[in-house]
This record gives structure tokens, C-alpha cells and sequence, in this order.
């Protein structure tokens, strides 16, 4: 009884510290743009030429996907700042204090996890009730059959996705960037597994939580069947997709989802796999142990300071470092050091030139400070991907090194605009003369600096050829990405909305050659240069805007 | 150089008004800003270091309205912020340094500036050590040394002794007074023996408004002969906190030594030098009483 109201009041307290922040009205905004997006042909599911008809079934199992597929990618980035959030206001060393076990906390977080995810199901189930009514009014409605695969698929697909953010919060490795960027990867060989059952149209019905978690693999064979029945010639091609070039011609009635044992089981062991996740995340969970939650970070040597060595200085011997530090204490009521007075003139009416002048400093200081805190095996992997752009052969290296060299330095981008949040800092920073448009166009000045080093060997491999046109793709792509990250990093406040974005993008856009997407321009026909190059220009006004109406208003 | 803070009124989302027509005139020197939790001290802090906008009022240096023209300002400010973070991968030199570009300083300069400020706040042994591996009090100290970096002409420091141990509060308290000379000091804290040591102004700030602008001698004047001290027992501590303002107790063989505000002794008290927490108690209790004193008159030093 007493370990329940416990519980109860964890999740209770963590989920209302979420929902009173303005960013959880972002979080509402986008379900019920998901929503918006299946009610306005963005989000297509398509048989071949068939579509079902509009009536309750097809909806809810549309916006059910909807749900447990974009869902599970974007709700893990809106969730995994939970035991963080503990940890930044100091919360978290309280609760250390107390008898809460480990296994308890990393539960009680997933359910807090899982109720902000769950809010976000209620608000799409609500919209697709909102499509039906005055979208489809002619169509009678079914609750059952527009709410259930709704409901079901997205709550059970959600609360692995609260546990596994829990996980990842707890692993020190997966905590940061690379977690973030290694989730993308791992949401896309979730959706790419059960796609390829689509192809095949294979699916055996059995218990396969794991296989197909988001549901789709289990709502498509079903309509697959549909389809078999009214067109033999059908052969079960299917996409779910942002988007379609060739509308739909036919459509088939779909009565809706038929719950079997096994499906529902399914879907029931997911919650039994969000407990266990989130016991095991208790394994690596640090319990707000300072000694512990850097321990994958290079040690610092102990230095002794000379406060510690005055305490425990009794009878110092002339000479000794005991006697120092009285020379010391001594010192202490002497009058200050003296300071070398900086030149007032200098300060003040500092001229423009010299303004510019100092912009060379700040973006060094920008620079250097974007590239601190890497192991010498970053560095490493980075020249390897210079000199294979270098000395691979021209298509291998913009059609495939470069993807490479230019996702390895994510990790820098994603933290450009955010530092000053993520440290604290701003207050130092914003208070100094011109500091907004100095700061943040040095800021992505060290970011172009960063694109134009780590994709240098392409970039120095087209000038040789005298590929002017890869070479303007090139550029595009270099002051491209840190816009982008800028953009993003001053307007979420966050790096890990990059993190994720600039992932899943490259991986549909670059890796895949998309035209309009490839924003680095990693072949001549899904090169566009000037389009992203206009992009980053205006991204870069954005972020300007951004900082300065938010500071304007603080 | 003059500030010149004129009916500052500042007003945060949801209603709360945190100043209300504030008005202060300062010229060089120390201005103890003292407060009890809430008062307003930080929101004053943050207006006239140009991070926050106030919402009625204007703040004036030399003439120019800083919320025009901030970078005026700008230019000869230090800042330290009660809340502020660093770098953890930077070391101090590098992180000061880092901010010495922000704020615009010569390279050559702000190096030779940047190594004498690590002296004054002690942290030469400890320049090449990531900030990450700093203790409380250590980051407070880098915050110390870059709040100088520029030489500033207006410094401002909101609780700049939390996190220090005493020796380095002595340290840092003898600073303050050593930079006061030729320019504006604005220390704000709710530490009264902070104040005492440094301020050659004081202004007691309370629920928004300014409850009191004087020099700490004519505080000191003007709660003369309104402390006293008498000695209780244990037992009739309670009754006695029930009766009268108290601005201290002290425990000692023969009972708890009581020290009582008033315009009258108590039974059996004497009567005792005031020190400026009796006089700042003072001030604050009349205040919320409604009663306009003449020690709390924000007559102007």
C-alpha cells in the first residue's frame, strides 16, 4: 500500500513538472499535427493502387499507425530527459537519500515516461474521433473500430519506447549524443524488419512482439488478406509514407482489425518487455552517484589545493608547503595583486574594424571550444574519413566517404545553440557588448569550420578535378548542416531534436541519394545546391531572430 | 559615471510584480543591496546588466538609457550572476579567455589580464584543470575573475560569496573594497557581515520597492540606542521572541543573551551598540509594520 502511494507520487510529481512546461504544449501541437497530416494526405498507407474506404475502421488503423510509428521515434526524444531533468535540479540527490531502490526508480520513471507518451495517444485518439465527425460525416461511427488499434497499438508500442529512453538514459555511453543518434538507427531496423515481412507478405500471425512492435507488420497482413480476396492480381505491395506521388485509384472496404489471441498477446508482452527494460536500466542506473556518472570520462588528476592543505597544517616547519599556506592566509589580508588596467578608450569606442577584428578570436574561441571533450580516437576516425575522401575515387568518395565524414562530427553540430543553455552560461555571455549576433555568427561560423575540415578531403578532391558543380554541392552541404544545427539548437534549446532530425534525414536523404533531400549533394542528380544553400541562410536569420526576440522578452 | 535607476517597475509572466518603481542614483563605490529572500534583489540585478527588460522605468548610465542602447553599457560591465555554469572541458584559462572574446577584449591584453586574475582569486595552481573537475566554491571564483576581465566600471555581484569557504570570503571582501575606487560596485547579498566589510552605501530592498538608501553610518545612527541586551533563560526565550524583535541570541552559562529592538529597554536590559544586522532588522520590521521610520527613509547617501 505504502510502496504504491510512493509510486503513485513519483510518477505523479514527474509527470506534472512535464506537463507545466511549454514544451509539452509542442508535444500536443504535433500529435494532433499527426493527426492533421493522415486528415490532409501527408501521411499515406497504400495497398498498391487500393486505399480503404473512409470509414472508422481505416481511419483508426491509419492514425494507429500513425501513432506507434512516428511515435515511437519522436516520443523517445521528447521523453528522454527524465532521470536527466532529476539530475539538473538536483532532485535527483534527495531522492538518493531516501530507501527508493534503484528498480524502483528507473519503474516509477518509465511510467511517468509512459503517462506523458500515453496523453499524446489520447490527444491523436481524440483527433481521429475530430476526422470522422467532420472530415467523413457521411460515414456512421464506430468507436470500437476507430479507437481500438488506436489505443492499443500505441499505448503498447509507447511504453517500450518509455522504458527503452529509461534504459538509454542510464547507460552512461547511450546518456548523450551518440544514444540519441544510435535510437534512429535502431527505430529503422525495428520498421525495415517488419517491412520486409510486408514485402513478402508472410506474416504468420504468431507472437512477434519484437518483430513488430509498431503494429504495422500486423495491420498490413490483415489488409493485405482484404485485398488477396478482392484482387488475386494484388501483389502485396504496401507503403506507409509521408506523402505520394501517384494518388490511389481503387479502394476496398476494411472492416477492421480482427484481435487474435496471438496479436493481442503480442502487444500485451510489450508491456511485460517495458518492465523488464526498465529493471535492467536499474543495473546501470548511477543513483545520482557523482563518483560514478562520469566514470567513462577521462580522469582528472587530484590536485591537493592549498585550502585542504591549511587544514591539516599543525606545526609547520619552516619552508614546508604547511608554512606556505600561512604565508598564504597572510597574503589573504594583504592588499590585491595588482591588475593591469586595460585601456578605457579601447573598450568603449571600440571601432567597428576592430570589432570585426575580434570576430577572429571568437570564432578560434568558438572553434575550440566545439571541439573539446573528444577522445583521440574521434580525431582519428576523422582524418581516416578526410584521406579516404581524398584517395578514394571521386563517385565512392561524394557518394558514399563523405555520408560518412560528415555524420561522424553530428555529435559538434548538435551542440551549436544549445551551450549556452545546456552550461549556464548565457548570462556571461549575453551580457557582453554585441554578443548575440557576434556570438552566434561565430558560433556557426566554428560549425562551417568543422563541415569544411572533417568533408575537407572531398571538398579539395573536386577542386583537383575541377568539379565545379560537386564542388557548389559540396559547399551547399557544409553551410547547410551547422544552420540547420544552429537553427534547431537556439529555437529547442536542445541538441537532441538535431540529433534526431539531422540522423533520419541523412539517412532517407544522403545515404539514399533523394532528390531534394541529399543535402550534401552526394550525386549530380540529387544534387541541389542552391536550394539548401538559401535554406541555410535563412535558417541562420532564424536562429539570429529566435535569440534575439527570446533575450528581448527575458 | 553615475547609474541612474528611475521608477523601475518589473512585472514576470502569471502576474507577479517584482519592483516597483524602484528608484536609486548611484556613484562610484560600494552599494550594499540587502534583502530578505524574494525581494527583488536579482530581477535588479539582471536589469541593470542588461539581460532583463524592464517592464516600466528606465536605467540610466552616464545619461544613456541602457534598455536603448545596452552596448554602452555592455562594454564596462562585469557581471556576476547568482546562477551561472562553465564549460567542464575548458580549463579556467581557456574559459576566460573564451569570454574575454565574447566580451570583445584584445588577445594580447585580455592573456596578461587573464593571468593576473587567476592570481588574485587564487586559482593559478589549478589554471590547466578541466572546469568540470572544479568544486562550487572554485567556479565561483572563475565567475569572480571573469566579471573583471573587462576592467569594469560598473561591476555587479548577486550573492557573490556563496560557496566560499571564509578565508576566500575575506579574500574576496578585501577585493571589493581594494576595486571600488573609481567605480560602481553593486553588491547584493543576504549576507549582512558581507556589507558591512565592503559597502560604503547600502540599500535595503524589500518586497520591490526600496525600503532604505543611506550610508551604513547613518543606519547605524539612526537605530542608536534602540538595541539592548538582557539575559533569559531557556524557558523564557519563547515569550520573550513573542514580545519583542530580537535580533540575535546567544547562548552562554549564564542564560541565552538576547539582543531586543525597540524605542524602549525591556526590564532589565542595557542598552548596546548597534551593528548594521540590528539596523537592517530594524528597517525591515518597520517597513513591513507600515511604519515609515526615520532610519528607513530612502534619503540618499
Amino acid at each position: 500500500m505504502m510502496r504504491g502511494r510512493v509510486l503513485y507520487q513519483m510518477v505523479r510529481a514527474d509527470f506534472l513538472e512535464r506537463v507545466r512546461r511549454y514544451s509539452f504544449l509542442l508535444t500536443m501541437a504535433f500529435s494532433l499535427y499527426l493527426g492533421y497530416a493522415v486528415y490532409s494526405g501527408q501521411l499515406v498507407l497504400r495497398l498498391d493502387e487500393y486505399r480503404g474506404v473512409d470509414n472508422s475502421a481505416w481511419l483508426g488503423s491509419v492514425i494507429g499507425l500513425v501513432g506507434s510509428v512516428w511515435l515511437t521515434l519522436i516520443g523517445f526524444y521528447i521523453v528522454k530527459n527524465s532521470i536527466q531533468r532529476d539530475r539538473q535540479t538536483r532532485v535527483g540527490q534527495i531522492l538518493a537519500g531516501t530507501p527508493i531502490s534503484k528498480g524502483f526508480y528507473t519503474f516509477s520513471k518509465t511510467l511517468s515516461n509512459f503517462a506523458v507518451l500515453a496523453v499524446m495517444v489520447g490527444v491523436l485518439a481524440l483527433a481521429s474521433v475530430a476526422i470522422q465527425l467532420f472530415h467523413r460525416p457521411s460515414q456512421p461511427i464506430n468507436l470500437y473500430a476507430l479507437l481500438s488499434p488506436v489505443l492499443i497499438f500505441g499505448l503498447s508500442a509507447l511504453v517500450v519506447t518509455a522504458a527503452l529512453a529509461i534504459l538509454f538514459e542510464s547507460l552512461p555511453v547511450l546518456r548523450g549524443g551518440v544514444g540519441n543518434i544510435l535510437y534512429v538507427f535502431f527505430w529503422i531496423f525495428l520498421l525495415a524488419s517488419g517491412a520486409n515481412n510486408i514485402a513478402k507478405g508472410d506474416s504468420n500471425g504468431g507472437l512477434r512482439p519484437f518483430a513488430d512492435y509498431t503494429g504495422i507488420d500486423s495491420v498490413m497482413s490483415q489488409m493485405q488478406s482484404q485485398v488477396h480476396k478482392l484482387d488475386p492480381q494484388y501483389n502485396n505491395g504496401a507503403s506507409f509514407s509521408i506523402g505520394s506521388l501517384h494518388p490511389t485509384s481503387k479502394t476496398f472496404l476494411w472492416t477492421g482489425l480482427t484481435w487474435t489471441p496471438a496479436l493481442v498477446l503480442s502487444r500485451a508482452m510489450l508491456f511485460a518487455v517495458a518492465v523488464a527494460l526498465s529493471l535492467l536500466a536499474a543495473l546501470f542506473f548511477d543513483r545520482f552517484d557523482p563518483a560514478r556518472a562520469g566514470w567513462f570520462k577521462q580522469k582528472q588528476p587530484r590536485i591537493i589545493l592549498k585550502a585542504e592543505v591549511r587544514n591539516i597544517a599543525l606545526a609547520p616547519s619552516p619552508g614546508s608547503p604547511a608554512a606556505e599556506t600561512i604565508a598564504d592566509l597572510s597574503r589573504m589580508h594583504s592588499p590585491a595583486p595588482h591588475l593591469t588596467p586595460l585601456l578605457r578608450a579601447d573598450l568603449r569606442t571600440a571601432s567597428r574594424s576592430s570589432v570585426r577584428l575580434r570576430f577572429i578570436p571568437l570564432v578560434r574561441a568558438e572553434f575550440l571550444l566545439s571541439m573539446r571533450g573528444h577522445a583521440w580516437w574521434w580525431y582519428t576516425v576523422a582524418a581516416g574519413l578526410f584521406i579516404a575522401c581524398l584517395a578514394s575515387p571521386l563517385d565512392a568518395a561524394r557518394s558514399g566517404v563523405i555520408v560518412g565524414a560528415w555524420l561522424w562530427p553530428a555529435l559538434i553540430w548538435s551542440q551549436m545553440g544549445t551551450r549556452e543553455e545546456q552550461y549556464s552560461t548565457g548570462t556571461l555571455i549575453f551580457s557582453a557588448p554585441r554578443a548575440v549576433p557576434r556570438q552566434l555568427l561565430a558560433t556557426y561560423t566554428a560549425g562551417v569550420l568543422v563541415a569544411a575540415i572533417t568533408g575537407g578531403g572531398l571538398g579539395l578532391h573536386l577542386l583537383f578535378v575541377r568539379n565545379f558543380e560537386g564542388l557548389a554541392a559540396w559547399a551547399a552541404g557544409a553551410i547547410f548542416i551547422p544552420a540547420l544545427a544552429l537553427a534547431l539548437g537556439v529555437i529547442t534549446g536542445s541538441r537532441k531534436f538535431f540529433e534526431a532530425l539531422y540522423t533520419a534525414w541523412w539517412y532517407v536523404g544522403p545515404l539514399h541519394h533523394i532528390r531534394n533531400l541529399d543535402f550534401m549533394g552526394t550525386t549530380a542528380a540529387s544534387s541541389t545546391s542552391g536550394a539548401f544553400a538559401a535554406a541555410a541562410v535563412l535558417l541562420v536569420l532564424s536562429a539570429y531572430g529566435w535569440r534575439k526576440t527570446k533575450l528581448a522578452n527575458a | 559615471m553615475n547609474l541612474a535607476i528611475e521608477e523601475v517597475s518589473k512585472r514576470y509572466r502569471g502576474g507577479v510584480l517584482a519592483l516597483s518603481r524602484f528608484s536609486l542614483g548611484l556613484k562610484p563605490g560600494v552599494l550594499g543591496l540587502l534583502g530578505p529572500n524574494g525581494a527583488g534583489k536579482t530581477t535588479l540585478m539582471s536589469i541593470l546588466a542588461t539581460i532583463t527588460k524592464a517592464t516600466d522605468g528606465r536605467v540610466l548610465w552616464n545619461g544613456i538609457d541602457i534598455a536603448r542602447d545596452p552596448d554602452v553599457l555592455r562594454s564596462v560591465l562585469g557581471y556576476l550572476p547568482q546562477d551561472f555554469g562553465v564549460y567542464p572541458n575548458l580549463n579556467a584559462v581557456e574559459f576566460l579567455e573564451y569570454l574575454a572574446a565574447v566580451k570583445g577584449l584584445d588577445a594580447a591584453a585580455s592573456r596578461r589580464r587573464i593571468q593576473e586574475l587567476l592570481e588574485l582569486v587564487n586559482l593559478t595552481d589549478v589554471r590547466k584543470r578541466p572546469l568540470g573537475g572544479f568544486s562550487g566554491g572554485m567556479k565561483q571564483r572563475v565567475g569572480i575573475a571573469q566579471a573583471l576581465l573587462n576592467d569594469p566600471q560598473l561591476l555587479i555581484v548577486d550573492e557573490p560569496t556563496a560557496g566560499l569557504d571564509p578565508e576566500e570570503r575575506v579574500r574576496f571582501r578585501n577585493l571589493l573594497s581594494d576595486l571600488s575606487g573609481e567605480r560602481i560596485v553593486i553588491l547584493s547579498t543576504h549576507i549582512v557581515s558581507d556589507v558591512e566589510a565592503t559597502a560604503t552605501d547600502i540599500a535595503i530592498i524589500e518586497k520591490g520597492t526600496l525600503v532604505a538608501h543611506a550610508t551604513p553610518e547613518s543606519l547605524l545612527l539612526q537605530v542608536e540606542g534602540r538595541v539592548w541586551e538582557c539575559v533569559v533563560s531557556s524557558a523564557e526565550l519563547n515569550k520573550a521572541k513573542q514580545e519583542f524583535l530580537i535580533s540575535s541570541t546567544t547562548r552562554r552559562s549564564d542564560g541565552v543573551h538576547v539582543r531586543i529592538l525597540g524605542d524602549l529597554p525591556p526590564e532589565g536590559a542595557r542598552a548596546v551598540a548597534p551593528n548594521l544586522e540590528d539596523a537592517y532588522l530594524y528597517c525591515i520590521s518597520h517597513h513591513r509594520a507600515g511604519v515609515r521610520h526615520e532610519a528607513c527613509i530612502g534619503t540618499g547617501a
